[in-house]
């Protein structure tokens, strides 16, 4: 917890010198990054049969036509891609240098299981799947981390309300 | 990861996060999560292992419905490659809706 403490306060040091006008609304407003405050909270409304689903995965999923994630910068690629769920299955690639996506790439379905979902729609277990899904790379640390949250997240955020979507289902790597 | 479900579930949509890294997620706090002892890169099984996908994802469903307390980590029993998931026994449908008995009113 000590270095987690560490890491924070460093952290909180680069955003106050990075990003001024930030630094405030993040101090006030995010401070539960850690075991403090309130954990945001949205109570299921509907059976999952009445659902439309989004999925938001982290591993480093992206179109073969769209830039990859910067895997220069040690604190990662805080930016997004959108997934169109039509065609992901046929034209993804993987960029993400931390782990070994040999087995995601032979089926994608182990880090984005559309396949599988559809079935679920097709047995009458899950309403719909979203026209777009979202992409992330994981292992952003560092000044990245505000980014993630002040900006990226809620841009998704954003579109997966207009989009109307019930339900995000979100996967590592 | 839990970063971005935390800004999804507060913008007003429910969230469920499959995680393989308990630590990380306990100190992130998403809203709910489902924890397997899994190999990275894996959240969802092996290739191919249609049964062992469908398990995870039954499982993450019955959690997003179960799970009343914020921060909630449900640990999965699954043991990677030694479980014979013919064997597994998907949730009801009435676990895959809203909780009847919740406390309503303000």
């Amino acid at each position: 917890m000590h270095s987690f403490n560490r890491l924070k306060n460093r952290l909180i040091a680069r955003l106050i010198t990075r990003f001024p006008r930030l630094a405030r609304r993040f101090i006030n407003s995010y401070r539960p990054w850690e075991s403090e405050g309130q954990i945001p909270w949205t109570e299921p409304r509907k059976p999952l049969r009445d659902c439309r689903l989004a999925l938001v995965t982290t591993a480093g999923v992206h179109h073969a036509n769209q830039p990859a994630f910067d895997m220069q910068d040690p604190d990662g690629d805080p930016s997004w891609r959108e997934l169109d769920g039509a065609t992901i299955r046929h034209d993804f690639r993987i960029t993400h240098d931390y782990y070994d996506h040999t087995d995601a790439e032979k089926d994608l379905n182990i880090v984005l299981p559309l396949d599988r979902l559809q079935e679920f729609i097709d047995e009458g277990v899950l309403g719909s799947l979203n026209r777009r899904h979202f992409g992330f790379m994981g292992h952003i640390t560092g000044r990245h981390i505000p980014a993630l949250i002040e900006f990226s997240a809620r841009e998704i955020a954003d579109r997966l309300r207009s989009d109307a979507v019930d339900l995000v289902l979100l996967t590592p790597a | 990861m839990g970063l971005i479900q935390r800004e999804i579930e507060r913008a007003g949509i429910p969230t469920i996060g499959v995680t393989i890294v308990r630590d990380y997620t306990a100190r992130v706090r998403p809203p709910r999560s489902v924890f397997l002892k899994w190999p990275f890169g894996h959240p969802l099984g092996e290739p191919g292992n249609v049964l062992q996908q469908r398990a995870v994802l039954f499982e993450a469903f019955r959690a997003l419905y179960a799970i009343a307390q914020p921060g909630t980590i449900v640990d999965l029993p699954f043991r990677w490659r030694r479980e014979n998931y013919g064997d597994y026994r998907p949730p009801s449908p009435q676990e895959l809706a809203p909780r009847k008995n919740q406390t309503g009113g303000s």
